[in-house]
């Protein structure tokens, strides 16, 4: 399986603190690429959605959110899923969802967010973004990397494979060394 | 500057009935007044949208006032106010200093004789600079005592060309005010010279109802921005802000300041994907049969002086608990979404809910209703169904399973005022069907309940709270603006509105403001004040709802429909039926169909009465008002 082959990263220098939790993390990624199903997270997000959110209109200017939809039973089990994920690290930590988006190879967007409200990626509410250069380079070589760009913060990025054992989505294991209670309680 | 007609309505209509004699004026300095509506700009003008709304109305439209223009001082300014007002309530009017010369002036204001129960409050108002339209706005209110000392230009506002200086004036009357005629002054002094306004004002023997026919609420979210915006106590405390004292009093402010101004405080203590902030629950241990409340401990000390009253002690309108309050319900809590659908889920949502009827009714805080509220988007990728205005309507069978489980955790009898409410939009009319007796407080977008004008009564029939939401307006539209919520619900028969968000002044709100869309108090941290301090909007909303609870008031001997179609025709020359808009046919298609621009048009015919509110709309309604009042029998 793909997922023997895969080697654990640590790119970053790190402190000794953040070297621990990314190493906690990294294990709970590993786990992810092997536990998450692909084929399911491809059902979450509706066509209809997907079409719906890259539909402009200045008269409009919700119509993309408006429209967002999911189907439920594909959200659940992977939610699911994600959280007994995040309950291996000792520490609180979230496992995002995020997906790429057929058509627009340069957007990435996130399906599914967790109760500690955490990513170091997502700007609060969009429905897709930019490309994450890390992210692209996690789903064309299907090896986890992790990332502490932002201070106090790592989180491990980690393939998602379907049936066909293409990489059709990723994970983002996150964590911070000092927790915010309050940040995105809104 | 010429003076509007609608800006001479005003004045005549606050008693701005005596002109600036010149042989008065003293060169160089000028104490003047304005009616709340029209107000002042840092040079010695009114702000545009003040004139403007008022331009743009023909003489012909602005009701049944009589206009005397010799009577007025020139461009809305005025030195002798005339002033009435009812018992239990609050007259306003701005002051403003005008100095063509830099340098310090004293004012002060001093009742002639007896000033009884009356109260004044005075407040400087702050310039702000807006970004959009580069124009100075007052709004934020900074309380000042008397005499007052500053000089000109006020050197904090930084605003390098300032001639003058404008102040609220609050003048509170008890509602057991002796009903008579009280005298003021208000004195300017500067440079060895004198200018003085003179107030007079007839205290009805009209009391002003305790409770308001329309609850304005104003709401929040979290509380991290009360770092941010209170850096001098959130650095000193560092890590320990939001478990201090300092901090629950800072909430307690904010409660405060809109129980004063007749409205209440809403804070949402929870995220899109289900993380609560610790001050909004209680602790929570164990999981699945043993899930169960820990410590009760900062829950209690955020909600225990506003559940009991004791928060409000020390205000005029006396110490009462907070009429409703969010619960930190959602599907992360107290039941973790990991047991969703399987037995742990309901276990856990039961035994925890049960555990806080108990704790409120053991604290005897049965006056308050606990709203189960979700507020989550699915847009937000938190949970796969919208608990905020549903658009798909699948998801309403999430409201009904909630509502399963509320009544299983929930004994019938108990005291404690639980409600489950939704915030509703897109799938209203299929939510008040297939939802009642499930969900009975309703949050109703104002576009589509203004096609459903049999709903409010329905709703209330069968016991619901019927509210309708929308956003402040920015301080660059008429002043008078924001009294059309009040009106507009009480027009609808509902009863209570919500401003959406309420203390988001933007990152500089003092230099490069953003307009206050999402703000109608602000921080009182740069002036030294340990809380929020009040806008000029948030003081006209309060006497627009007070007069508002005293005109409904009258239904007693009148019939209600009698005073509506009064209060529309003076308020925007309408009659009550235009403020409902017809059903589209659209509506009877799947909501999910809908678009955002067909709705938009489907509301535009009755907003679009509400679109330009010129400065003299409530005035007129006041003054019927007061007339009304005028009539009734003295009440000791």
């Amino acid at each position: 399986m793909k997922v023997l082959l895969l080697t654990v990263v640590s790119l970053i220098p790190l402190a000794a603190a953040e070297r621990d939790m990314a190493r906690e993390l990294d294990e709970v990624a590993r786990a992810a690429t092997v536990m998450v199903d692909g084929d399911v997270c491809q059902r979450i997000v509706t066509p209809r959605a997907i079409d719906y959110m890259f539909k402009k209109d200045p008269r409009d200017p919700w119509v993309d959110g408006d429209n967002y939809e999911v189907n439920d039973p594909a959200f659940i089990a992977v939610k699911k899923t994600l959280i007994r994920l995040s309950h291996l690290a000792p520490f609180p930590c979230d496992v995002n969802l995020w997906m790429p988006i057929a058509g627009h190879p340069d957007k990435i967007r996130v399906v599914i967010r967790n109760v500690n409200e955490m990513s170091q990626f997502w700007p609060w509410g969009k429905l897709y973004q930019d490309m994450i250069p890390q992210m692209k380079q996690v789903l064309e070589t299907g090896r986890r990397i992790a990332v502490a760009e932002k201070p106090g913060w790592v989180s491990v990025l980690a393939p998602v494979h379907n049936s066909l054992d293409d990489t059709v989505a990723l994970v983002e294991v996150v964590s911070q060394t000092r927790l915010d209670a309050h940040e995105n309680v809104k | 500057m010429s003076l509007s007609t609608n800006a001479r309505a005003l004045v005549l209509a606050f008693g701005l009935t005596a002109g600036v004699p010149l042989a008065a004026q003293n060169a160089g300095i000028e104490l003047l007044a304005t009616p709340e509506y029209l107000r002042p700009d840092p040079f010695g003008g009114i702000v545009a949208p003040d004139k403007s709304g008022s331009d743009k109305v023909a003489p012909d439209k602005i009701g049944s006032d009589k206009i005397a223009p010799g009577h007025i001082g020139a461009g809305g300014f005025s030195s002798t106010l005339h002033l009435e007002g009812a018992r239990g309530g609050y007259v306003s009017f701005h002051l403003i200093v005008k100095m063509s010369q830099p340098g310090p002036y004293t004012l002060s204001l001093n009742f002639d004789r007896d000033r009884g129960k009356l109260q004044a409050d005075l407040f400087r108002e702050w310039f702000h600079f807006t970004e959009s339209d580069k124009q100075y706005y007052p709004d934020a209110l900074i309380p000042i005592t008397l005499p007052y000392h500053s000089r000109l230009a006020e050197p904090d506002n930084r605003i390098a060309a300032q001639t003058a200086q404008a102040f609220w004036v609050d003048l509170w009357i008890p509602a057991d005010a002796e009903p008579i005629t009280y005298a003021a002054q208000a004195v300017l002094e500067a440079g060895g010279q004198r200018s003085a306004v003179h107030i007079e004002l007839k205290v009805l023997p009209a009391v002003i109802p305790d409770d308001d026919v329309m609850l304005m609420d104003h709401n929040s979210y979290g509380t991290s921005w009360l770092a941010d915006d209170y850096p001098s106590i959130s650095k000193k405390l560092g890590a320990g802000f939001f478990q201090s004292d300092e901090f629950f009093r800072l909430i307690h402010a904010y409660h405060r300041i809109f129980f004063e101004h007749r409205g209440i405080f809403h804070q949402l203590g929870y995220g899109h994907a289900g993380k609560v902030g610790p001050e909004f629950a209680p602790a929570l241990g164990g999981s699945g049969r043993t899930r169960h409340i820990t410590d009760w401990n900062l829950y209690d000390r955020h909600y225990g002086p506003l559940f009991d009253g004791s928060a409000f002690a020390g205000t005029r309108r006396g110490a009462q608990p907070i009429p409703f309050v969010y619960l930190p319900v959602n599907p992360e809590w107290p039941a973790a979404f990991l047991n969703w659908g399987e037995p742990g889920y309901e276990a856990e949502f039961v035994n925890v809910m049960a555990e806080m009827d108990r704790h409120f009714r053991d604290k005897g805080w049965t006056r308050t209703r606990f709203e189960v509220f979700f507020n989550h988007k699915k847009r937000y990728m938190g949970f796969p169904w919208d608990g905020d205005e549903v658009r798909f309507p699948t998801d309403n069978r999430y409201f009904l399973e909630y509502g399963r489980l509320l009544k299983k955790a929930l004994p019938p009898d108990t005291p404690v005022k639980f409600v489950f409410r939704a915030d509703t939009s897109w799938d209203m009319e299929q939510q008040f069907r297939d939802l009642a007796g499930v969900v009975n407080m309703w949050v109703a977008s104002r576009d589509i309940l203004s096609w459903l004008p049999r709903a409010p009564a329905m709703l209330r029939e069968r016991g619901d709270v019927i509210w309708f939401y929308s956003g402040p307006p920015a301080v660059t539209q008429p002043a008078s603006t924001i009294t059309q919520f009040p009106v507009e619900g009480w027009m609808w028969g509902v009863g209570g509105f919500v401003h959406w968000l309420t203390v988001g002044a933007g990152s500089d709100p003092w230099f490069h403001f953003d307009g206050g869309g999402t703000a109608l108090v602000y921080s009182g941290d740069r002036f030294g004040i340990a809380g929020p301090i009040p806008s000029v909007r948030l003081k006209i909303q309060r006497n627009a709802v007070q007069e508002l609870a005293l005109l409904a008031s009258f239904s007693k001997r009148k019939p209600v429909d009698e005073l509506r179609k009064e209060a529309a025709r003076l308020y925007n020359h309408t009659a009550p039926a235009d403020w409902w808009n017809l059903r589209p046919a659209f509506a009877d298609e799947p909501t999910y169909n809908w678009s955002g621009t067909a709705l938009d048009a489907a509301a535009k015919p009755a907003m679009s009465h509400l679109e330009h509110i010129d400065p003299a709309a409530w005035v007129r309604v006041r003054q019927y008002v007061m007339r009304l009042a005028a009539e009734e029998p003295l009440r000791k």
